[in-house]
């Protein structure tokens, strides 16, 4: 999970970081309301060609709206969407050069795989034997030659999601639009169909924008995320960004596991002159965090909170040397994963921290168990200061 | 003592041990069949009784030669003579009534008008009970049960009050008639009453729930989604309407369609009050035959054929309900 852009010319990939590359999509202060509920709130947002942009929140937060709207399946209330120079908002759903893969797939149950794949291409009335050759190649692309002639209900799961990719890759979209495309997929078989699914987006160079719950799927295949609260963007950014910068806590605490402790901002280190000190309890020493460059100080005395992620703190009965932060406490839970311990320590004061440990050795060997006297500590760079 | 121990370790043996022993196999599954076989058994001893033996007797009937007895035909069954009764009863039976049907126009003709009268309500009916069905599955969900409600409300009348509500509706001075004269549509009252054209009302609206229901029944399954997908591949929403939810649809047409046609045809009240002497169908010919011709051997026959011509449609329905239980399995 390292983050790196998989979509477009490899690493390079960045066309929102320059100022001269065009958007394919712009959304301007979009609002959506249903009745007094307001599903998306005065959005602003900018998707580049060649994009692999995942929305990602919990249900109910807007994403599925956001996207229904691209496929013109809802109107904003107020705002404008554009694609290059269009307004798609005056554009019907069937005339849009979007397609969607919906969730339940939305298979035609009377028509077979070849004929649910040609659907698309029959409305444009393309000649025969170019939807014949299309359909061939589409079918080829999902690897589903041997149940061209099936029905939807004489087919797996795995098999039904690769006819609905199909189907709604037919057309040569600009845009694809997946729904919570893997959901009722097992967890092997969503994992491998992650990386397919990259492979087919950078193969055919079409931008997709993924809608998910699912934090892992989006971190896997996504080149830029879209975190969403309550109809707002709060943070958009590559899966790598994401995950180590985030902008708040609520970002920190949605993608995976995070220790957030919150005090108020003391003032620069003695030492190292990037680092500033948070005093968060009257009998301890005040934490340490390391800032991103260029430094800027926050005012002293303010509200800031410390978020630190469960694998970048060690835990040591003895107590350690050339780290920036240790707190001393007493193991209370072990919860072990397989590939990972994950042990949680209490404070003396109360306060609990996660440590992530990688199972390195048998699991008869570990040296630490429960109500042991433990150290947990990181070091300055391993956390990040929040805002809000 | 060594018997109770015998008891005991038969019992142990009975409870704990060896449950795939036959012996307590079939001594378990025995009385299982049984409740299976009396639940069967029930509803075919009661068709047999009640259709299969009342149909050979009208079968028996048709094969006898009218007279002027009690009962009205002969040859019939003399209990006194034993064997000989029963050979001398079946040696005169003869399919002079059926050949009778061939040679009078009219018994074809009635045949004819009743499929056509059947055919056409069933269409009448399709283009009507769609449009309810369609917009009573795309109805909020709350609202569902009371449409429905109100599809089935007219059964809680009897249906030949409903029936003869329609005169007074398609009379002279009917009360069709009087609006349509008030709001300065017609100067003079339209004839509807005793045409053809109030049969056709009458089937229709008789039959209307029989076609709604089951297409509510198809429409209400389908997932909104399809459509949707349909006009995100460039249909637009017509079109969309024409090759996704028609054809999905199929089965509730058919089930509807056949609902209406099976009745329709052999119906014999709403030609008999609303449709004119020229109306003419099977069922209205059988009541004559029967009642004022008092002709007990053709009106017989004349049912036999009916019964015959509607099996038809009867199997066909039966067939697709079952193709359809497959796909769905």
């Amino acid at each position: 999970m390292n983050g790196s852009p998989n979509s477009g010319s490899g690493c390079n990939f960045a066309p929102w970081s320059d100022p001269k590359e065009k958007p394919l999509i712009r959304f301007d202060a979009v609002t959506k309301k249903f009745g007094d509920f307001v599903a998306i709130d005065n959005l602003n947002l900018k998707i580049y060609e060649r994009e692999f942009f995942a929305l990602l929140g919990p249900s109910g937060c807007g994403k599925t709206t956001l996207m229904r709207m691209l496929a013109g399946f809802e109107q904003p209330t107020m705002g404008s969407i554009m694609m290059r120079q269009q307004h798609l908002t005056d554009i019907p759903p069937h005339r849009r050069p979007v397609n969607m893969m919906f969730q339940s797939y939305a298979l035609f149950p009377h028509m077979s795989v070849e004929q649910n794949i040609a659907f698309g291409l029959k409305q444009e009335k393309r000649p025969k034997a170019e939807i014949k050759d299309r359909v061939e190649e589409m079918i080829a692309l999902v690897q589903l030659q041997a149940f061209a002639k099936r029905k939807p209900h004489q087919l797996s799961g795995g098999q039904r999601q690769r006819v609905a990719l199909a189907r709604s890759l037919a057309k040569k979209p600009k845009l694809l639009l997946l729904d919570e495309p893997l959901g009722a997929l097992d967890r092997k078989l969503r994992e491998q169909t992650q990386f397919e699914l990259m492979t087919i987006q950078e193969k055919l160079g079409t931008t997709f924008v993924i809608v998910t719950h699912d934090q892992e799927e989006a971190m896997t295949v996504a080149s830029r995320i879209a975190l969403m609260d309550q109809g707002k963007l709060v943070q958009v950014s590559t899966p790598r960004e994401i995950y180590e910068t985030p902008n708040s806590r609520y970002v920190a605490d949605f993608l995976g596991d995070v220790n957030i402790i919150g005090g108020h901002i003391l003032g620069p280190d003695d030492k190292e002159d990037d680092i500033v000190q948070l005093a968060w309890h009257e009998d301890y020493a005040p934490l340490r965090i390391r800032l991103p460059q260029p430094v800027s100080f926050p005012e002293k005395g303010t509200e800031r909170w410390v978020a630190v992620r469960p694998e970048k703190v060690r835990i040591t009965k003895e107590y350690p040397t050339d780290t920036h932060n240790i707190l001393k406490g007493k193991v209370l839970d072990i919860a072990y994963t397989g590939n990972i311990s994950t042990y949680h320590v209490e404070t003396e004061d109360g306060q609990i921290i996660k440590s992530q440990e990688a199972n390195l050795e048998h699991l008869h060997r570990r040296a630490i168990t429960w109500d042991d006297e433990v150290y947990v500590h990181w070091r300055a760079g391993g956390c990040v200061l929040l805002e809000r | 003592m060594s018997e109770l121990s015998n008891i005991t370790e038969g019992a142990g043996l009975m409870t704990n041990g060896q449950p795939d022993s036959p012996k307590t196999q079939r001594r378990m599954s025995l009385p299982k069949n049984w409740g299976r076989c009396l639940l069967i058994l029930v509803p075919y001893i009661w068709l047999l009784v009640l259709f299969l033996v009342p149909f050979i007797i009208v079968v028996k009937i048709s094969l006898s030669d009218t007279a002027i007895a009690m009962p009205p035909y002969v040859p019939t069954f003399a209990w006194s003579e034993g064997w000989t009764g029963f050979w001398n009863m079946i040696s005169g039976w003869d399919l002079e009534n059926f050949t009778w049907l061939m040679e009078d126009d009219l018994y074809w003709k009635s045949y004819l008008s009743s499929l056509e009268i059947a055919v056409v309500s069933s269409l009448l009916a399709l283009l009507i009970g769609y449009p309810i069905a369609y917009s009573m599955a795309r109805a909020p969900s709350e609202w569902r049960p009371t449409l429905l409600m109100l599809i089935i409300l007219p059964f809680w009348t009897s249906f030949l009050i409903r029936v003869y509500a329609w005169i007074g509706i398609l009379k002279k001075e009917g009360l069709l008639n009087m609006a349509l004269m008030h709001l300065g549509i017609i100067d003079d009252p339209l004839t509807i009453l005793n045409t053809d054209i109030a049969v056709y009302i009458g089937i229709v609206y008789s039959y209307l729930p029989f076609m709604v229901l089951p297409l509510y029944s198809s429409l209400e399954k389908m997932d909104d989604s399809l459509l949707e997908a349909a006009t995100d591949l460039g249909c637009s929403p017509f079109k969309a309407f024409w090759l996704i939810t028609v054809p999905l649809s199929m089965p509730g047409i058919l089930a509807g369609c056949f609902l209406v046609f099976i009745p329709a045809v052999g119906e014999f009240v709403i030609p008999d009050l609303l449709g004119g002497s020229n109306t003419l169908m099977i069922g209205k010919t059988l009541w004559v035959e029967f009642f004022s011709n008092r002709d007990w051997p053709v009106a017989s026959a004349v049912a036999v054929i009916l019964l015959i011509l509607l099996v038809v449609p009867i199997v066909l329905f039966q067939r697709q309900q079952e193709k359809q239980q497959e796909k769905g399995a």
